[in-house]
């Protein structure tokens, strides 16, 4: 039984109050920007296959008393297997990775995932590779208690959002690149952290 | 890899402000990850393929914090799509140590395509690279990938040959 990504989304937007998330891909970017407005300069927007919990859990290396959200994809956590193992070594106590599975490359038309057929479970996968705390949402209800759970857990955390692929008609889109994408976010990590990332030049 | 070249990447590391390393182990290097290990100023991080590598340190480029990737050469293969949408897609820097196979005297068939591809991946990624082959340079020229990268705030490498190590 599928959901409606755009309604989990927002009850995840629900929780977040200073959490940082980095996401991806197509239509779950768009999504994102209008489930959870008040994220927007805390949210990484990416357009990265196989990029996005890598850097949230170098996010989460970098700044362990902050709790990382990355929202993942079927397709880019498939291009990438390899990060569960690592995070089954390294357990981040501060990540939580939620992964939209739509089975479907969505932002491409939705040719097929290798989830689609329903044998390949992205879950087991996770728990394979030494996460325990993976599991399966195959409703909004346990979609959202997961997310309490994760958002809590002292121990990396991972939730497949089974989605119906139909994207959110009628929401805005949002208009700024990778480039402008990153400085806003990291000009809000400097601002809720105290902290420079990105400073002055010198004078020489 | 000579144990004074291992102790000038860690003093490099040290001066560039460097605590997390990321890394995909391999022969020429093989003495530097463990001397990484061991050193209680730098998290070190082992991954499954050197694109993950590279993604992690982007993230803690994201955190304020500095992190370096270190890889055999043909690691720079496996991390041409995540150096290509982070560096040329949003300006996010990853700074990279690797080894030089391939390098004029590599003796292993397998390793000569390795030699081939670094250089003119580098170029296509319009990364900056120093290649250090004498035990004297490799502090200063850590520092200065760190100063490139954080000034242009895209990827630099330094790459290791000659006989540093071998």
């Amino acid at each position: 039984m599928s959901y409606s990504r755009f309604h989990a989304m927002r009850l995840l937007g629900d929780r977040l109050t200073d959490e940082l998330v980095i996401l991806s891909l197509g239509g779950a970017v768009d999504e994102w920007y209008n489930a959870a407005p008040h994220m927007r300069d805390a949210s990484l927007f990416q357009q990265q296959l196989g990029c996005v919990t890598p850097e949230a859990f170098g996010l989460a290396v970098g700044l362990p008393h902050r709790r990382i959200v990355s929202l993942d994809t079927d397709g880019g956590l498939l291009f990438n297997l390899g990060i569960l193992a690592t995070l089954g070594n390294e357990r981040p106590h501060n990540l939580l990775v939620v992964v939209w599975d739509n089975e479907q490359y969505q932002s491409i038309g939705g040719p097929r995932t290798h989830t689609a057929a329903g044998r390949v479970d992205l879950a087991a996968i996770a728990r394979g590779a030494g996460v325990a705390n993976a599991f399966t949402a195959e409703t909004l209800e346990e979609f959202d208690q997961h997310c309490a759970a994760g958002l809590a857990a002292t121990e990396p955390y991972l939730v497949v959002a089974k989605t119906d692929g139909i994207l959110e008609p009628g929401i805005r889109r949002k208009h700024s690149d990778g480039r402008e994408d990153k400085y806003i976010f990291v000009r809000h990590v400097e601002a809720s952290e105290g902290i420079t990332i990105m400073g002055p030049s010198e004078h020489n | 890899m000579r144990t004074d070249a291992v102790e000038a990447v860690l003093r490099g590391l040290k001066r560039a402000g460097v605590s997390v390393a990321t890394y995909l182990p391999d022969s020429l290097l093989k003495e530097l990850y463990p001397a990484l290990d061991a050193d209680a100023d730098i998290r070190t991080i082992p991954v499954t393929n050197e694109g993950e590598g590279a993604a992690i340190a982007g993230g803690v480029f994201l955190s304020g914090k500095r992190a370096v990737l270190v890889m055999e050469n043909s690691g720079l293969r496996a991390a041409t799509e995540h150096l290509a949408r982070m560096g040329l897609g949003a300006g996010i820097p990853v700074v990279m140590i690797m080894s030089y196979r391939g390098e004029m005297g590599e003796n292993n068939w397998w390793a000569i395509p390795h030699g081939i591809t670094m250089e003119p991946l580098l170029q296509a990624l319009r990364t900056p690279y120093t290649i250090v082959r004498t035990v004297e340079e490799i502090e200063t020229a850590i520092v200065r990938a760190y100063d490139t990268a954080y000034a242009s705030y895209y990827h630099a490498a330094i790459v290791l040959g000659g006989d540093l190590v071998r």
